[in-house]
């Protein structure tokens, strides 16, 4: 098993720290060592790309880019908006000698860009064997049905990111098959949620994210699973707002891949994080099957 | 309404310069409208994406410029996956938008510019975000004092986030870079 630089981003370390806990115990499971980037900072997001003629949305993952360049070939963000700004900012140091210079610069060293750069379902695909998957899972997700939503920044742009079919994205499918579960077919998968809506402009956030609830349930599935925290802000942590600007009663949990990951290791609901949410994952929890050992 | 007696040549060199900077070629549109129908934001533009495109077709920069349909893309990038002609839609609307806040353009959507303005001078200070931190100052700037604010007892019980702002190390250099951006060090 390969060990990883490990970028978790600002939401990670706090919103969305159920995230990471399960990320963390997913991979100790599975031998993956994963070195936290040493003073790592904001990405940028989505804000720092529309300023100052978008240089300061190269300097800020360049940062986190060339710090992950001391230590491991690959670096993980499980976040998808940190990835796409990392992966972003490598394609862009990649092609252009006079970023290169400036941003050596501002760092002050000749910038290191070439770690590989990884996102969670990327790296989860490569180090999880199905089978061992399968094995440890007993099948506990056999009775549960669930809706792969990847939202906009992980698989576009295509030619930049490079991850999955940004038509039809199918990345997070073999691992939750071979823990038993079932796909439903979700159109939605890669529709926007609103994005950075919610406090500012939240009519966005409600009309595009009603969306993806209703199409989900529609789909019969017991729970929506993402890897974008802020998408899971949108679906999760707003869905009370959603219903109420809508007068709607949607009650779908939000889990992230990681999650669901954990539970079919066995791992608690507390333990993930699980608990965390706005949204109670009870109804699906109970049709988790209990097996005898971890 | 488009408006044919004040077109083309005066919006002519901003034309170019959003062509240069998206990489995009804006006549090669020929208005399928898909952009639009695939938009998640577009019930809150004034233009929709097709037409927005349009305009600039019709060298109409002001109105776009000043658009809603500038500020409020998701940067979602669903047209640019989804135009037969393969036009980066969005590198244009994001293209504009920049060129919009240069040009000091700056009257439409005062909340969002406001909220991203806010989110990077909290990044510039704290070198993470520190979530609680914009909140309070989104609220108490837009002085919509409850906005979000029953979300809070929640993210406080699980301990989602934090009174006490985040730390790095190099604050310094986080500094640096945002002085050698602009200068000043601060976002306008």
């Amino acid at each position: 098993m390969t060990d990883y630089s490990y970028f978790p981003g600002c939401s990670l370390a706090s919103s969305a720290m159920e995230y990471d806990a399960s990320f963390r115990l997913v991979s100790e499971v599975f031998g993956i060592g994963l070195d936290e980037l040493e003073d790592w900072t904001c990405c940028g997001a989505s804000p720092a790309p529309h300023h100052w003629g978008g240089e300061l949305g190269i300097l800020l993952p360049a940062r986190n880019l060339h710090i992950a360049g001391r230590s491991h070939p690959a670096v993980v963000a499980p976040c998808a908006g940190c990835y796409n700004r990392l992966k972003y900012a490598q394609y862009e140091l990649r092609r252009n000698q006079q970023l290169r210079e400036r941003v050596a610069q501002v760092l002050r060293e000749p910038v290191r860009y070439e770690t590989e750069v990884v996102n969670l379902i990327e790296m989860f695909n490569r180090e999880i064997d199905p089978a061992a998957l399968a094995a440890r899972a007993q099948g506990r997700l056999e009775e549960i049905s669930l809706a792969t939503y990847y939202g906009c920044v992980l698989t576009r742009p295509a030619e930049i990111v490079n991850f999955d079919d940004p038509n039809d994205p199918v990345m997070m499918e073999p691992l939750l098959r071979a823990a038993g579960a079932t796909i439903t077919h979700f159109p939605f998968k890669s529709e926007c949620c609103g994005s950075y809506m919610g406090l500012a402009k939240k009519e966005i956030v409600f009309r595009a994210s009603r969306q993806i609830i209703e199409t989900a349930l529609e789909s019969g599935a017991d729970a929506i699973v993402t890897v974008c925290p802020l998408c899971h802000q949108n679906l999760d942590l707003r869905q009370r707002q959603i219903n109420f600007a809508w007068d709607t009663d949607f009650e779908l949990p939000v889990l992230y891949f990681s999650q669901v990951i954990g539970l079919a290791l066995g791992a608690s609901p507390e333990e993930l994080g699980i608990d965390s949410h706005a949204v109670s994952a009870d109804k699906l929890l109970v049709k988790i099957k209990k097996t005898a050992n971890r | 309404m488009i408006n044919l007696s004040r077109s083309v040549s005066a919006g002519a060199p901003i034309i170019s310069e959003i062509e240069r900077r998206s990489g995009q070629q804006i006549s090669a549109c020929y208005q399928c409208g898909r952009c639009t129908s695939t938009c998640a934001g577009s019930f809150a533009f004034d233009y929709s994406p097709h037409r927005l495109m349009r305009l600039l077709q019709f060298g109409m920069v002001e109105e776009v410029l000043r658009s809603r349909t500038a500020q409020l893309c998701l940067d979602c990038m669903t047209c640019s996956l989804r135009c037969p002609m393969s036009i980066d839609v969005a590198a244009v609307i994001d293209t504009a938008k920049a060129i919009a806040d240069e040009m000091g353009f700056k009257d439409t959507e005062r909340d969002l510019r406001l909220f991203r303005r806010g989110f990077l001078k909290n990044v510039r200070r704290h070198g993470r975000l520190h979530e609680a931190g914009l909140l309070s100052w989104f609220n108490i700037r837009t002085r919509k004092f409850t906005n979000d604010l029953s979300l809070v007892p929640l993210l406080m019980r699980k301990k989602k986030i934090h009174v006490v702002p985040p730390r790095i190390r190099n604050k310094h250099e986080m500094r640096r870079i945002f002085r050698e951006i602009n200068g000043a060090g601060k976002p306008r």
